[in-house]
């Protein structure tokens, strides 16, 4: 049966896509290794630490076999330093997204996220990963206990959220851009959320601008088409 | 280069097969759902993914009965696991199905035109549009069509100016994630170029290749569509 | 356009002023004179389709076009003016359900840059305050409720996308709490 969904991916599904980004836990209970359908999982020793996939991670969670460590962004100092980021330094564009690894070898698939380890306890505390608010949101339902503060945490990423959507909407004026606009720095879900408006609006914009558009085409076959060499970065400002 | 290309270069990575078929079939899975046109079938993926879920399926079977409990919560880890899986599939596979049904007829030129080793539709896919245009086509002409005068009963009219045969909109907005660097891109027909690197997000519309080369080469580079946007061009 | 889109069929169907430069023969009937024929002169408001048809086909032997089309009302500069002025505040609805599609159709038809351009800033200042209604539900029913009627097909479609995208993320932050 065909899929009544249209283009665009539902809340639940990046959130299901999230579900797959590694956190650490403490296991509190042994289990054997297991030959999982996305590869092999190695066995749990208390108090090892471990990296899991976050849909397993809450699944021991909620059996009470393992605790969670939080990744380090997800506390109340990153988080506040972040958002006076995104409210001060920055009132235009996003905190600037997590440093990448080294770029793989030429042979290698690049990983994107979620399979980029950016919420295990090493990650870096002073960024937002692309599934910072999904990830933050489940994580304090499902392990609130495994906080030190999780009522400030919780503060914290709804002013985040206000700061970065009121960004988003304000952003109108950017998507005539010819071509595209970068908007390095935006989230998973906040995609989710604004996807269906920006595309409406650089839709709408693109039909009004078609007969323009097409009829620099025709000049363009008409006389051949010679690239300027003038380099205009149309970064904008929704980095 | 698709996706089997791609996994058939990566022999000397140390990442188990499994691990890389989930990454790969993730990154199916979302460019289908954002991108309004259909996209080439990942046939070996989708071979050794499905073979591994019906032998978890296999597995499952045997062990459920089992009273140890150790044995029980692994059974439970991997049950989750192999629901998580069978969505992924059965999504990637609807939504190709929405496709389909929405633009039959322009998909099954495309398909006969695609090139063997790179078929745009699997097998099945491919029986399942046949047989659907046949059962409409006979439905459509004997409820009303064979009532039209003759040059009035086709339904892929090209006269007139527009074609019967319906398209997804190929030039609608899409969101990219860029995983290589990807270099200066041009915006056809302005002066406009813009620097496209790995980790950037873009929103994008109307592109066409700059010195990146290949007219695909978002479908290969940026493929992996942020988690939404309509489409990766 | 594709063949079976709705709203291009309604937006082809608008009315245009046209003018005939020729006398033709027989097609008094536009202009309600059933056996007549339609004389050189003539100002009739005819369906978006047909007057660029006609609009289109030239006489044989002069080259002459058999009508010139006219901007629609809705597309007056007087509306245009209104436009520039305050985008926000002129009633697009009762101008024409689908104005933006036919503005992009006459646009086909006539060269002109600055209807491009009001045209593309009024879409996007409504976008801006339609971004906001989508997300303040309440706003659209109090004093937004104008501007929100005077929306044409386009933008109520914007508005009812961003506002399901809107609800659906609330619809999911509720759901993990049970």
């Amino acid at each position: 049966m065909a899929l009544p969904l249209p283009p665009g991916l539902t809340p639940p599904e990046i959130a299901f896509i999230c579900e797959m980004e590694l956190v650490t836990i403490i296991p509190r209970q042994r289990l054997e290794g297991l030959e999982l359908l996305g590869g092999p999982l190695k066995p749990l020793n208390p108090p090892q630490r471990a990296s899991l996939p976050l849909w397993l991670a809450l699944l021991l969670k909620r059996q009470r076999r393992a605790n969670i460590i939080p990744p380090p962004w997800l506390s109340p100092d990153s988080l506040a330093a972040i958002l006076q980021f995104e409210t001060e330094s920055s009132p235009d564009a996003f905190s600037p997204p997590p440093r990448l690894p080294p770029p793989p070898s030429s042979t290698t698939i690049p990983l994107s996220s979620p399979f980029l380890p950016s919420s295990t306890a090493d990650a870096p505390a002073d960024a937002l990963p692309y599934h910072w608010l999904e990830l933050g949101s489940m994580l304090l339902e499902a392990a609130p206990d495994d906080f030190d503060d999780a009522d400030e945490v919780r503060k914290l990423l709804r002013g985040l959220r206000e700061a970065r959507m009121a960004k988003l909407r304000q952003g109108v004026e950017v998507l005539d851009a010819g071509g595209g606009f970068k908007m390095n720095g935006v989230g998973g879900m906040e995609l989710g959320e604004a996807r269906s408006f920006i595309t409406g609006v650089v839709d709408g914009l693109r039909k009004i601008g078609k007969s323009r558009e097409e009829a620099r085409r025709e000049r363009e076959r008409e006389n051949g088409y010679s690239p300027s060499q003038n380099y205009e970065d149309d970064e904008m400002d929704m980095r | 280069m698709d996706i089997d290309d791609l996994l058939a270069e990566v022999a000397v990575d140390t990442t188990p097969q499994e691990t890389r078929d989930l990454q790969a079939l993730t990154r199916a899975w979302v460019a289908e759902r954002v991108a309004p046109e259909m996209l080439a079938w990942p046939g070996s993926l989708m071979e050794r993914v499905l073979e591994r879920v019906r032998r978890q399926i296999e597995l499952v079977e045997d062990q459920t009965g089992s009273m140890d409990p150790k044995t029980n919560f692994k059974l439970i880890v991997i049950q989750t696991e192999l629901e998580r899986f069978k969505f992924l599939v059965r999504s990637f596979l609807r939504s190709r199905l929405r496709k389909i049904d929405a633009h039959p007829l322009h998909i099954l030129a495309l398909h006969t035109d695609a090139d063997e080793m790179h078929p745009l539709l699997s097998p099945a896919e491919h029986q399942y549009l046949t047989s659907h245009q046949t059962l409409l086509s006979t439905h459509y002409a004997s409820s009303f069509l064979s009532q039209f005068p003759s040059s009035l009963q086709r339904l892929d009219d090209t006269t007139g100016g527009i074609s019967m045969v319906d398209k997804p909109d190929e030039d609608a907005a899409v969101f990219v994630r860029v995983l290589r660097d990807v270099g200066e891109v041009a915006v056809e027909g302005t002066e406009k170029r813009f620097e496209m690197k790995r980790g950037d997000v873009w929103k994008m519309y109307d592109i066409t290749p700059g010195v990146a080369g290949s007219d695909r080469w978002a479908r290969d580079e940026g493929q992996n569509a942020v988690h939404s946007g309509e489409r990766t061009k | 356009m594709t063949y079976y889109d709705v709203d291009a069929i309604l937006t082809d169907a608008q009315k245009v002023p046209c003018t005939f430069e020729l006398t033709v023969p027989g097609l008094g009937f536009l202009e309600g004179n059933m056996s007549g024929d339609i004389k050189h002169g003539s100002k009739v408001e005819l369906p978006l389709w047909l007057g660029e048809m006609l609009a289109l086909s030239q006489s044989l032997s002069t080259g002459t076009p058999l009508v010139s089309l006219d901007h629609p009302p809705a597309l007056s500069p007087r509306v245009l003016n209104a436009l520039k002025a305050d985008a926000r505040t002129v009633d697009l609805r009762a101008l024409v359900p689908h104005f933006y599609n036919l503005g992009a159709r006459v646009l086909e038809l006539f060269e002109e840059e600055e209807m491009i351009e009001v045209l593309s800033d009024s879409f996007k200042a409504r976008a801006a305050v339609i971004a906001d209604q989508a997300h303040n539900p309440r706003g659209a029913l109090g004093e937004g409720a104008d501007f929100m009627r005077g929306l044409d097909e386009n933008e109520r479609q914007l508005f009812r996308a961003s506002h399901d995208s809107a609800k659906a993320v609330r619809t999911w932050m509720t759901d993990i709490k049970t």
